[in-house]
């Protein structure tokens, strides 16, 4: 048999090989290079499910409103695995154009060269200043003087309720909303009222093994007694004992089995509250799409003022540059049109549960009329993010490490005080470890 | 290759053998030079697997001692000398010592019955049960599951709220457990699933062995009288040493690699009663982005490593010696 290409062995071989050598090659090569002059701007981000299917729509929309970019998104499972092909791909100098990143975790990142930073007069020239950001989602932006994260939302730590149960339990005031408590004794009374109304449990919280769910929970309650923890670096930790104590010993209470389960973890707790079987949910405004699918009647609020100063737990999605050697300034230029482009149209946003951080989109009436988004705004004034060091932020170890310190008082009744020391202990361990991306502390901001 | 010799040597796979093994005045036949022709060729076929093995095996090793000596990150920052200090970090690092027991407890727990049921599995379908395919197929069948689907189910047999497994305490009255969230069980509960998943290999090797024990020896046994629990203790447990041997070697080895399911199963949380010595160097690297430190931990556990391994093989030789 002749066969078809007179060819020997070897040679295909060598032919084969290297035709899939050139597809791979072909495979790296930039996205297609229109006839146009529009540029192609790469944009990582970790947003799946609903906030995925909404940021892709978002950015659909201002793809086509413009023909300067186009914006080529890739997807990253969110947490420690994106936050280490990101961190490689900015030690590498070759990173993506811009980058989402949580505001938590900048910290630890701007010291090692890992990201580039905003430049003022820029974002200015283009509507996006000090003057549309509330105060403190602005000020998460910056280490130091420099600015490095622009905050496209806040997703603070925030109470859902069933609108039926409360409404037949009578906690509900004339307009419908859920009557304000100033104090845990209130609070506990008001919930163990809306658990004679409720088929299940008056409260769904679901923490188990979810280091980041007792985090949010603990530190707004901390953070109500008018009081910061500080973790400075080659230092001690600066916890107040009796703050967190209480906190700590509050949310004890709150998992009796009456009020709430005793043992729920998120997933459990989630489908408690969406299929009405409880009054009340503590989650973070992420499952607000979910709770509008299941179809119950609910509406939001902040998270209640027990201690006396108004203080939520949140975080917040934010535009970063991550580094790149030789950045090249017409892309720089387009970064910065596209992301204040996106945080205009950010109403789009909102629909997902988060707080839009761009002041003009949260004042517009537009957002006014979204409810229950509009009901629980106010929180982006009074958000607190995770303490200040490399170590900390959503998707770190150190939420972990608080749960794992603090889990067995919420489950088995171990005693708050201990809990507290252990906690302390491990993140004194950890300040005592230089920050990896800047080992020998030389970094200045 | 169309020499005189070489084609002698591939003509017959006899006068090979004598060839290359045994006589000296064989290898005298060749042309000089052809040994050493030969041997080129044999590593020029060997090359590409050297070049793996010293790229993925031998540098990377290598490349672990050096940056264990240094404060490299993962952020490309660093990357200076720092002598021991990674080293004395991990020996006084009280999480690197929990994780490193964790490890050497799952390693136990997980161990004894690995070895224990896959012995009973094996001698309920060597001795007695019909429809011998079906019950090694199933015992066989979850050994070939991902570690990544056997996490998602054994996920759901512990879900506190309604999984199988809390259905089955409060069928008998007890009070339901949170399996996987509660520090007193979670280590439980991955060795249980473990188990489930793994016995199968364990009990194959057990099989093959029982199978190869002559059936004489039983039919002899049998005649002298002694039942089927004699046999079972004076027969069959004595001809498997050697299998258990190499069980118990295989098994302490996969047990020590604890990760994925543990991992997995708990969503990737570290619990300070489950973080096993890989998670921590897993950590260590990819999350705290400390290079140096993980490698310096790889290099502690690769120390724990040694010692079992040469402890075993004293053990093992002093058995022979008996």
């Amino acid at each position: 048999m002749t066969p078809p290409l007179d060819l020997s062995r070897r040679q295909f071989l060598t032919a084969s090989s290297l035709a899939a050598g050139a597809a791979l090659l072909a495979g790296c090569a930039p996205g297609q290079v229109s006839a146009s002059d529009t540029q192609t701007l790469q944009f990582w981000h970790l947003l799946s499910g609903g906030d995925g299917v909404t940021m892709s729509s978002l950015l659909d929309g201002v793809n086509g409103a413009q023909d300067a970019y186009r914006i080529r998104p890739t997807v990253l499972a969110w947490g420690t695995p994106y936050y280490t092909k990101l961190a490689m791909a900015g030690a590498g100098g070759r990173a993506p154009d811009v980058a989402i990143m949580h505001a938590t975790r900048v910290n630890g990142w701007a010291p090692g060269g890992l990201l580039d930073d905003w430049d003022l007069d820029r974002l200015a020239d283009l509507g996006v200043d000090k003057s549309t950001f509330p105060a403190p989602i602005w000020e998460k932006g910056f280490v130091g003087d420099r600015l490095f994260s622009v905050a496209l939302d806040a997703h603070p730590f925030v109470m859902m309720f069933n609108t039926d149960v409360c409404d037949a339990a009578g906690v509900l005031d004339t307009d419908g909303r859920l009557r304000e408590t100033t104090s845990p004794e209130e609070f506990l009374d008001q919930l163990r009222t809306v658990g004679g109304a409720a088929s299940g449990h008056a409260l769904s919280y679901g923490y188990l093994g979810d280091g980041a769910q007792m985090w949010r929970l603990f530190y707004g309650l901390y953070a109500q007694h008018g009081l910061a923890m500080e973790l400075p670096l080659g230092g001690k930790a600066v916890i107040d004992k009796d703050a967190a104590v209480e906190s700590l010993t509050f949310m004890q209470t709150l998992l009796d089995g009456e009020i709430a389960a005793a043992q729920n973890d998120y997933g459990s707790a989630i489908a408690e509250f969406a299929t009405g079987k409880s009054g009340m949910l503590f989650t973070g405004v992420w499952e607000l799409r979910t709770m509008q699918n299941a179809g119950i009647p609910f509406d939001a609020a902040m998270f209640p003022t027990l201690y006396g100063t108004p203080a939520v737990y949140a975080d917040s999605h934010s535009f970063v540059l991550p580094h790149q050697t030789n950045a090249d300034e017409t892309k720089r230029e387009l970064t910065y049109q596209f992301v204040a482009d996106l945080l205009k149209g950010s109403i789009g946003w909102a629909e997902a549960g988060h707080i839009p951080a761009y002041l003009p989109v949260t004042e517009s009436p537009e957002y006014a009329d979204l409810i229950p988004q509009a009901h629980y705004a106010e929180a982006a004034e009074h958000v607190v993010y995770d303490p200040t060091a490399w170590f900390t932020g959503s998707g770190s170890s150190f939420q972990e490490d608080f749960g794992a310190a603090v889990q067995g008082v919420l489950l088995s009744g171990d005693d708050p005080a201990a809990a507290i020391d252990r906690f302390e202990a491990r993140a004194n361990t950890m300040l005592a470890q230089p920050n990896p991306a800047d080992p020998e502390g030389t970094w200045k901001p | 290759m169309t020499t005189s010799t070489t084609g002698s040597v591939a003509a017959s796979g006899a006068a090979t053998r004598t060839i290359v093994t045994g006589s000296a005045s064989g290898i005298r036949l060749r042309r000089p030079g052809s040994r050493n022709r030969e041997q080129l060729v044999s590593w020029a076929f060997l090359a590409p697997f050297l070049v793996a093995f010293a790229l993925f095996l031998i540098w990377p090793i290598v490349h672990g001692i050096y940056l264990s000596f240094t404060d490299q990150s993962l952020t490309g920052a660093g990357g200076g000398f720092v002598g021991f200090a990674n080293y004395g970090e991990a020996l006084t690092d009280p999480v690197m010592w929990q994780s490193m027991w964790n490890t050497v407890w799952f390693t136990l727990l997980s161990t004894v019955p690995l070895v224990v049921i896959a012995l009973l599995m094996a001698a309920l379908v060597d001795r007695g049960l019909p429809g011998q395919w079906l019950w090694r197929l199933s015992f066989f069948m979850p050994y070939l599951l991902a570690s990544t689907v056997i996490s998602q189910i054994w996920v759901w047999i512990f879900n506190p709220q309604i999984g199988a497994a809390n259905n089955i305490l409060k069928a008998f009255g007890l009070e339901p457990l949170a399996w996987l969230q509660n520090p007193d069980t979670n280590m439980l509960s991955i060795v249980i699933a473990t188990v489930w998943w793994t016995v199968g290999f364990n009990f194959l090797l057990y099989l093959a062995a029982m199978q190869n024990i002559p059936s004489q020896q039983y039919e002899a046994a049998s005649l002298d009288g002694a039942g089927p629990w004699r046999q079972f203790w004076s027969i069959t447990l004595p001809q498997l040493g050697p299998a258990t041997v190499l069980i118990l070697i295989l098994q302490i080895l996969a047990s020590l690699k604890l990760f994925d399911q543990a991992y997995q199963m708990l969503g990737g949380v570290a619990s300070d009663t489950t973080r096993s010595i890989v998670q921590y160097i897993y950590e260590a690297g990819f999350v705290n982005y400390r290079f140096g430190y993980s490698a310096a931990i790889s290099y502690v556990f690769f120390a724990l490593i040694v010692i079992i391994g040469v402890a075993q093989a004293l053990v093992s030789r002093r058995r022979k010696e008996l």
